[in-house]
């Protein structure tokens, strides 16, 4: 069977002028550059026509951009979790959503019973620290579980084979949470101070929203201290270079695969606190879609790159808050809002297709 | 101890053992299970449940091991006596975890937590007796079930495959028994011998016939069945073709009269099995063949479905176009119109490959989602509220009315459906185009290289799987008669990919059986409705990490996954315990 087949699929080239005639015609390319020059054109044309209409106030555009931000700036502390494991395995970890939601439900318990003997309210700053740590452990624990049992074996499998198998965890952890705890959402008690506003600026900005942005800052800055500096870092730049190698330079390749899904974990973790101040609802099924909204923040910034992420995180978080409005009320589509993650996904494609490697990543053809 | 029978290990798996059974409780399928009577009043699913983790992790601690590519065997005495011990501490485990969460200082303050950890479920693990005793006895259980897993693995596989083979055959007819009833009932045959009303479960005779006879026909065939495959192998062509026609036709039958055996509530299960397995052929071309993980199959579903709602629906259909042709004049015009979908969504994405290729389409599925339900496009296809109204095709024959919406005649247009897809799925496989999609599948550049257009076979994969799944689409609109777009979410895609894998790329046989498990038996067995996606899951991760060819493997993607350790994999486990059946797989067909 084997021979016979080679043979046929080598008759194939002995229709030299059709093939000819489809490479030398570039379909892909012209078909690329036809939908992504009309993409853009009528994303200039809703913005001019949106401009038109004068809808929506100054004041209004401006706290779409601070949601924005705000929002980006969650999404930039899922991404890292991909885009560390990304650039260290060459896997997605698609079950990196899960590993938030596991954190927003260990914090959620221990919210529950602060609130309930009114140490939250008193004292805000010391419950909001305690959180950060017990949904910092519970997505490290996940993270780690989800190294060990799944995915550890399969590093040298061919490359979709992991991959589906962290969509099965995905689905698994998801499942597993709704079986546990209960399908429903449940309100997240959050402090009371956390209500109204700062001004930041001179621009009145939402509590919430200040301390996201400060914490998400803070976190990205601690994990660029932690890569460029430490020993730890210095492996994993190693590893993420060349496994085998770094293993014959007496590097741990093991440990050091468990601390990236732990450092990933930890960003998780924190951003579950910072989403359940801001939209204080937690639930089985929460992690899908900010996971994949993480994911491609990641992409869009070049995976396996830091900075990346948070560029990524930040661009993607600011079109989905302006974009509807500001690109589709002018095209007159009914419900802008409802097609905000098609915004998204559009994005993703679109970076896929005409700059893979990401806005700061290197353009590798094998990388994708 | 060079079989690995340490301390440590026994310890570990014992650990292992009796949180695998805190998972199940905790996860509420111990309880939920428990409802599903098995054999007598006493056997419940539940109860199973409560042993097999202990019983797995013993059989895993006396499996042959693999030592410097020499497999081992522990000693059988000592394999028991480790697969107690692991019941033991599993039981014990248990037991503890029971005991604290009874004696908490709140009662059931674990239940705060655990929504499953009721009063209900400590009296299921606990065999509806006081604390101590129903502990007692679940170590004693526990105990037995590793003894029994350790020597499951100890004996040879002459005696361990018929013993499994009986198992599942009771596990089946018990968990199933709604189905069979019905079966038996139907054929006129009386029932009460095997199922028991009043116990709920199998009568105790009829669980050990149905254990003896499989068990029994599996032994004959363990030791008489080279010599019959040789005798069949040997046969002339023309003999062996009349045994293949003789085995499509019974096969062909049972499925003529199955509607006829199962009513039309059972009928309904299968149509939806029938609408998975087509859309488990059409992914299994994109992924299986040619080798392009597609994570937005839903899109065609999705198109299949409203193209034919807006084609064939009454003029108060929720959407502004009203056509209102007939069911059969509008299936090719679906088809060609997924088909462009198809070509659409293919050529974009004609660069990426492998994992990246997944995200996008996933994003492409979710684009489909968030579309079918916006306001923007609610004119045309009803926006969140669906499309009603869509008619189903019906006739008159003799002055009966056969309605295709009707469960059994429902059954038999998905059938031929399926037979259809099945048939070109079959065909491509062994065709040029299907040499060329492996070739591709295998290694992009060198098929390049060997003259393979890797574009136009890239968007021929999409196009037909987008046609094949776009018909399941378009069935699932006729099945029931108005569309809401909470049924096209990823899920869908989800499902379509985990029958496939569980199946096996590739392999048309293995779709179908990843069908009829994964659809089929949440259908039947309406427990496990719940925990159908946990389960889909698991198999993913199980399947990925024990068995990626899949259960049924097709020759070729096995070879692929395989390549570096077969051959090790062959020499190592050679002698001691092979089972034949490893070797008949390499001469199966595609």
């Amino acid at each position: 069977m084997m021979t016979r087949g080679t043979a046929d699929v080598v008759e194939t080239s002995e229709a030299p002028a059709e093939l000819g005639r489809l490479s030398r015609f570039p379909v892909r390319r012209v078909v690329q550059w036809v939908v992504g020059v009309g993409v853009l054109l009528l994303a200039a044309y809703g913005t001019y026509e949106t401009i038109q209409l004068g809808r929506f106030s100054g004041a209004a555009w401006r706290d779409l951009l601070v949601f924005g931000v705000a929002q980006g700036a969650i999404y930039a502390l899922i991404a890292l979790g991909y885009t560390m494991v990304y650039g260290i395995l060459n896997m997605i970890n698609f079950a990196h959503g899960e590993v938030f939601m596991a954190g927003a439900f260990a914090s959620y318990f221990v919210a529950r019973t602060l609130q309930n003997s009114g140490f939250l309210q008193s004292n805000p700053v010391v419950s909001i620290a305690i959180l950060m740590v017990v949904a910092m452990a519970g997505s490290v624990g996940v993270a780690v579980l989800l190294e060990r049992v799944a995915y550890r074996r399969l590093r040298k499998a061919p490359r979709l084979v992991p991959l589906i198998t962290a969509i099965g965890a995905s689905l698994f952890l998801q499942n597993t949470a709704k079986g546990f705890f209960g399908p429903q959402t449940r309100g997240y008690p959050t402090p009371d101070v956390l209500g109204g506003t700062w001004t930041v600026l001179g621009i009145p900005i939402l509590r919430t929203q200040v301390i996201v942005i400060v914490g998400a800052i803070l976190a990205m800055v601690g994990l660029i201290m932690f890569v460029a500096r430490t020993r730890t870092g210095k492996s994993m730049r190693a590893v993420a270079e060349d496994k085998e190698i770094a293993s014959l330079m007496g590097i741990d390749v093991d440990r050091v695969v468990v601390t990236t899904f732990a450092i990933g974990g930890m960003l998780a973790g924190i951003a579950a606190v910072l989403f359940t101040m801001v939209f204080q609802v937690v639930g089985p099924f929460m992690g899908f879609i900010p996971g994949i909204k993480a994911f491609t923040a990641a992409v869009l910034g070049g995976i396996g790159s830091i900075a990346g992420a948070a560029l990524g995180g930040l661009i993607l978080g600011l079109l989905e808050a302006v974009g509807p409005s500001l690109f589709l009320t002018g095209l007159g589509v009914k419900g802008p809002n409802q097609l905000k993650d098609v915004i998204a996904f559009s994005i993703l494609v679109l970076v896929l297709i005409f700059r893979p490697g990401g806005l700061l990543g290197s353009d590798e053809a094998e990388k994708v | 101890m060079s079989a690995g029978l340490t301390a440590r290990r026994v310890a570990r798996l014992g650990m292992l053992g009796g949180m695998g059974v805190i998972y199940l409780a905790l996860v509420g399928m111990v309880q939920t299970f428990d409802g599903v009577r098995l054999v007598g009043d006493q056997v419940t699913l539940g109860r199973v449940l409560l042993i097999l983790p202990p019983l797995s992790a013993a059989y895993v601690l006396a499996r042959p091991r693999i030592v410097a590519g020499e497999a081992v065997k522990p000693d059988g005495r000592a394999a028991l006596v480790g697969g107690a011990i692991i019941g033991v501490t599993g039981g014990a485990l248990v037991g503890l975890s029971i005991v604290v969460a009874n004696g908490l200082p709140e009662r059931f303050a674990a239940q705060k937590i655990f929504t499953s950890v009721t009063p209900a479920l400590i009296s299921v693990v606990t065999f509806d007796r006081a604390i101590a005793p129903g502990i007692g006895m679940l170590v004693v259980l526990a105990t037995v079930a590793g003894a029994a897993g350790a020597g499951l693995a100890v004996l040879g596989w002459k005696i361990r495959r018929p013993l499994i083979t009986g198992l599942l055959v009771v596990l089946l007819l018990s968990m199933l028994q709604n189905v069979f009833r019905v079966m038996i009932g139907q054929l006129g045959l009386d029932t009460a011998w095997l199922y028991s009303v009043r116990l709920g479960g199998l009568t105790y005779i009829g669980a050990i016939l149905t254990f003896a006879v499989p068990a029994g026909i599996s032994a004959f065939w363990a030791n008489e069945g080279i010599t019959l495959r040789q005798r069949l192998s040997g046969a002339t062509r023309e003999g062996q073709r009349q045994v293949r026609l003789l085995a499509v036709a019974a096969v062909g039958l049972l499925l003529a009269v199955l509607p006829f055996l199962l009513g039309s509530f059972l009928s309904a299960v299968l149509g939806r099995v029938g609408l998975f397995l087509l859309m488990g052929l059409g992914l299994n071309i994109v992924v299986g063949y040619a080798g392009l993980l597609d994570l937005g199959y839903v899109a065609f579903f999705a198109v299949g479905a409203y193209a034919m709602g807006v084609l064939t629906a009454a003029a108060n259909s929720g959407s502004s176009i009203h056509v209102g042709m007939g069911f059969f004049e509008a299936v090719p015009i679906v088809v060609l119109l997924a088909a462009v979908t198809g070509l659409l969504i293919g050529a974009p994405v004609l660069r990426l490959r492998g994992d990246y290729l997944a995200i996008v389409t996933l994003g492409f599925g979710e684009i489909a989602r968030v579309l079918v339900t916006s306001d923007a496009l609610k004119s045309f296809l009803g926006g969140a509220q669906g499309l009603i109204a869509i008619p189903a095709p019906s006739f008159t024959i003799g002055g009966l009315n056969v309605d295709f919406r009707d469960p059994q005649p429902f059954y038999y247009l998905v059938l031929v459906f399926c037979v259809l897809a099945g048939f070109v799925s079959y065909r491509l496989a062994n065709s040029r185009i299907g040499r060329a999609w492996v070739a591709m599948r295998e290694d992009e550049q060198v098929s390049e290289v060997m003259g393979v257009s890797t574009v136009r076979y890239k968007l021929l994969a999409f196009a037909t799987g987008a046609a094949v799944g776009s018909v399941s689409g378009a069935l699932f609109a006729v099945q029931i008669g108005s569309l809401a777009p909470t049924s096209f979410n990823i899920l869908i895609s989800i499902q379509a990919l985990a029958i496939i894998i569980l199946g096996g790329m590739g392999s048309i046989p293995g779709v179908v059986v990843g069908a009829l498990v994964l659809v089929g038996i949440p259908g039947f067995l309406t427990e496990f409705e719940t925990y159908q996606l946990l389960i889909y899951g698991a198999v993913l991760i199980g399947i990925m990490l024990y068995r990626p060819e899949g259960l049924i493997p097709n020759v070729r993607r096995t070879r692929e996954l395989k390549e570096e350790d077969r051959l090790q994999d062959a020499w190592s486990k050679g002698a001691p315990d092979a089972e034949p059946a490893t070797i008949s797989w390499e001469e199966a067909p595609g």
